[in-house]
């Protein structure tokens, strides 16, 4: 599958009008239905493999995200995109738009950004919603000036109509990944794919791929394990944890579960839609009122799945993660399931064999465990 | 005049002695109030204590207060050790750490024993949307209630829309407290909680404002300590009266020629929290080197508006509209543009020769601008900048050494 670089440069050449969004949870409907093409700005190490430009403007503990992100931004974003959208999904992401900015301006460019704040609190009271709703009316008046198109009520719903598709395949996509009738790495690849390809593309690609998938014979895990995190890790450790016999059987990851684990009801009126997405929207750490949901979610998610190892990949730096890790390994200790800790570095993709050596010996204590487990079963 | 002033600031003079006996009172009387039953609420900073005062019987402690005293008294890396032996990343705020290995070790090693277990909990998410998170530790491990104000940040100067936002999440608090507390809110007791908050910023910007002498008649280490009764005491008629004492005495100092660094050569601004395992040694340091931290941004912003450098003034109406609009009174929830502006400022009215932004690993909201605002300050303003890192209360991630290389170097681009 191409990356994200060479992805843009063909949805460039293919007339797209591209929108760098910052993550997680960017309001991607919204743009399409003014006909543009959102993008969703990480996922990027793969492809941005130094740091020269994010370096003179960030301080190396900001997260690998933001620094990506940055170094994409004021490297190449003249080049690929037509307009940066953000939102306050973190301490770190809210700093960035007049670093970006100022760092554009220094090389002569510039680029339009487009912002919104989310509430952080419970949207359901009245102060909260209408503040979102006046927010996002506000938004559309700017895509307007911007695009020069109106808002159209059937444009979003359409839009509202294929995202919701395309979080219904993935959902099917990940299913087929905690069957064993597809690789993790080659499911986490697909979905993360969704951040750099419009979304009707990215639709028939899933199709095509559930097709192929849907007929294989499923896997027998030695053991099934739950991912957390921001970001999937690396493929090779994927790699590695496959080979270990590990089968992720669901994942709590913020690019693929918490982005597409809640179907809002498809509605032409972008207040009341947007209003039911944040409200109701997978728990993630950066949701600030979804946190006591998301304890529940998580150990109701283990317990559905049988889970019996939880492997937290880590985003170094990010400080929303790492303050609700304590509570989860200890709930998760209670009804017997094993957590392991990988820390991933921004450096970390070219040195990754104290984390291999880590997850074979999780793996192992796993098998372990499940063999004590049956034998007492047996014996009984 | 007599003074224990040593070179370098800490004022043992009258307020200084006040000082420490009004902080040891604020939490003994925290203490002892929570233990008679009074309804406690833990705080971010930020968060409008004076609607407390509106209250019969309700009292209030900041956790990152608590955490900058502890480091300040040199018990930050125990506590923060014991956090991470909960399991709490070492890459956490140093605050966060310090204050959780307090709460789940029962005070000890504290010099506050700690705070009292709250009834409620209040954080806000303007500052650093991470003290929500943290907050969320405690309300999970004790089921304590947790109430999120959400105060959008400024890119620009606060809007309308965002002042309603704010005022519609105040009448939120009132009545969760009063349905918790069973005590009703009295609006003319918060109005007078704001006057007097209104007062004492007054008083505390003239202090700071004995910063633009020649040589300069504070420190910034002296604003850092200083500053911690506005935490503990806010919209009381004893902040306003200690305020008064301290500009009243340093301008007593002024006038008989009593300066903290009376050769100075270099008046610096420090950009970031205090770092309050260092205030000593590096003051005395820096003075030895005839250098002068002047003024910080950490405490310049106190009492304004974003952008501002001076006090944002109480009318005598609507308390709840005064505090709403002064929700962004710290620097952390300003953008770029409003910091350079508040920092033009300052440089210009107390005659910065250099800045320290103090790049800080336990606060990404206050660092993660620093390089672009340093590169506006030097190029535009034509400042000599250093940066060097530091972490606010983790002295186990500073390095005196490192800083000091800096900071002589800054000194020579002074000169030079």
């Amino acid at each position: 599958m191409k990356g994200f670089l060479d992805s843009l440069a063909d949805l460039k050449s293919q007339g797209h009008t591209l929108v760098g969004c910052f993550p997680l949870y960017p309001p991607l409907e919204l743009l399409h239905s003014f006909g543009l093409t959102p993008v969703v700005l990480w996922g990027l190490r793969q492809d941005i493999t130094r740091l020269t430009r994010s370096d003179r403007h960030l301080q190396p503990y900001a997260c690998g995200v933001a620094r990506c992100l940055s170094e994409f931004v004021l490297s190449q974003g003249g080049e690929f995109l037509d307009a940066i959208f953000m939102y306050n999904a973190c301490d770190t992401l809210r700093n960035l738009p007049e670093i970006l900015q100022s760092g554009l301006e220094q090389d002569g460019s510039s680029l339009p950004l487009f912002r919104l704040h989310i509430p952080a609190v419970p949207i359901n009271p009245p102060s909260a919603s209408n503040y979102l709703e006046d927010q996002i009316w506000e938004l559309t008046k700017e895509l307007k000036k911007f695009t020069g198109r109106s808002f159209s009520g059937p444009a979003f719903l359409n839009s509202t109509v294929l995202y919701n598709q395309q979080r219904m395949l993935i959902g099917e996509l990940e299913h087929l990944a905690a069957t064993g009738r597809l690789g993790f790495a080659d499911c986490a690849d697909i979905v993360l794919s969704a951040g750099r390809m419009p979304v009707s593309d990215h639709i028939a690609l899933m199709e095509h791929t559930i097709r192929d998938a849907a007929n294989r014979t499923p896997g027998e895990p030695a053991a099934r394990i739950m991912l957390s995190g921001i970001l999937p890790p690396p493929a090779a450790l994927l790699d590695v944890m496959e080979q270990a016999g590990l089968m992720v059987v669901a994942n709590d990851l913020a690019a693929m579960r918490r982005s597409y684990g809640y179907l809002p009801a498809a509605s032409s009126d972008p207040g009341a839609y947007y209003e039911d997405l944040y409200s109701n929207h997978h728990p993630c750490t950066t949701i600030l009122p979804s946190a006591d949901r998301r304890l529940e979610h998580i150990m109701k998610t283990a317990r559905e799945n049988t889970v019996q190892g939880f492997i937290f990949v880590g985003e170094k730096f990010c400080e929303y993660e790492y303050f609700e890790i304590p509570i989860i390994a200890q709930m998760l200790a209670a009804e017997g399931v094993r957590t392991l800790e990988l820390e991933i570095g921004i450096d970390d993709t070219l040195n990754l064999d104290a984390h291999r050596t880590r997850i074979e010996a999780f793996a192992e204590m796993l098998r372990q465990e499940t063999g004590r487990s049956r034998r007492d079963k047996d014996a009984v | 005049m007599p003074s224990d002033h040593i070179q370098g600031g800490f004022r043992k003079n009258t307020s200084g002695k006040r000082l420490s006996t009004m902080i040891m009172n604020d939490y003994l009387d925290l203490h002892r109030r929570a233990s008679e039953g009074a309804f406690v609420v833990w705080i971010a900073i930020i968060v409008p204590a004076e609607l407390f005062s509106g209250f019969e019987n309700v009292v209030y402690g900041v956790p990152e207060s608590h955490a900058a005293l502890c480091a300040g008294k040199g018990a930050g890396p125990v506590l923060c050790e014991k956090a991470e032996g909960f399991g709490y990343s070492t890459d956490l705020c140093s605050y966060a750490r310090i204050d959780i290995g307090t709460a789940f070790d029962g005070g000890k090693d504290s010099p506050t024993f700690g705070l009292p277990r709250p009834d409620l909990i209040i954080s806000n998410n303007n500052n650093c949307s991470l003290l929500v998170k943290w907050f969320d530790v405690y309300h999970r491990a004790w089921g304590v209630p947790h109430l999120v104000l959400d105060i959008p940040f400024c890119y620009e100067n606060q809007k309308d829309r965002d002042f309603r936002y704010i005022m519609d999440q105040f009448g939120t608090l009132i009545s969760t407290i009063e349905e918790m507390s069973g005590q009703r809110f009295d609006r003319d007791k918060a109005r007078e909680s704001v006057r007097l908050s209104s007062e004492a910023m007054k008083e505390w910007k003239r202090f700071l404002g004995f910063a633009a002498h020649r040589p300069s008649g504070i420190t910034a280490f002296d604003s850092f300590v200083q500053m911690a009764p506005i935490l503990t005491s806010r919209g009381t008629q004893r902040l306003v009266d200690h305020y008064r004492l301290l500009a009243d005495e340093t301008e007593e100092q002024v006038k008989n020629g009593i300066f903290p660094v009376p050769d100075e050569k270099y008046r610096l601004l420090w950009d970031n929290i205090a770092p309050w395992h260092q205030l000593r040694k590096m003051s005395g340091r820096l003075a030895g080197l005839g250098a002068n931290i002047t003024s910080a941004s950490y405490t310049y912003c106190i009492g304004a508006l974003e952008g501002e450098y001076d006090p944002y003034e109480f009318d005598g109406n609507d308390p709840l509209a005064w505090l709403a609009r002064l929700q962004n009174f710290s620097v952390c929830p300003h953008g770029l543009n409003l910091r350079r502006k508040a920092m033009k400022e300052v440089i210009e009215r107390n005659a910065i020769d250099g800045v320290v932004f103090a790049s800080n690993r336990s606060c990404k909201v206050y660092s993660l601008m620093q390089m672009d605002q340093m590169r506006y300050i030097r190029e535009e303003l034509g400042i000599p900048c250093v940066m060097i890192d530091v972490d606010h209360a983790d002295v186990r991630k500073y390095s005196e050494e490192a800083a000091f290389t800096r900071l002589e170097a800054l000194l020579e681009m002074i000169d030079a």
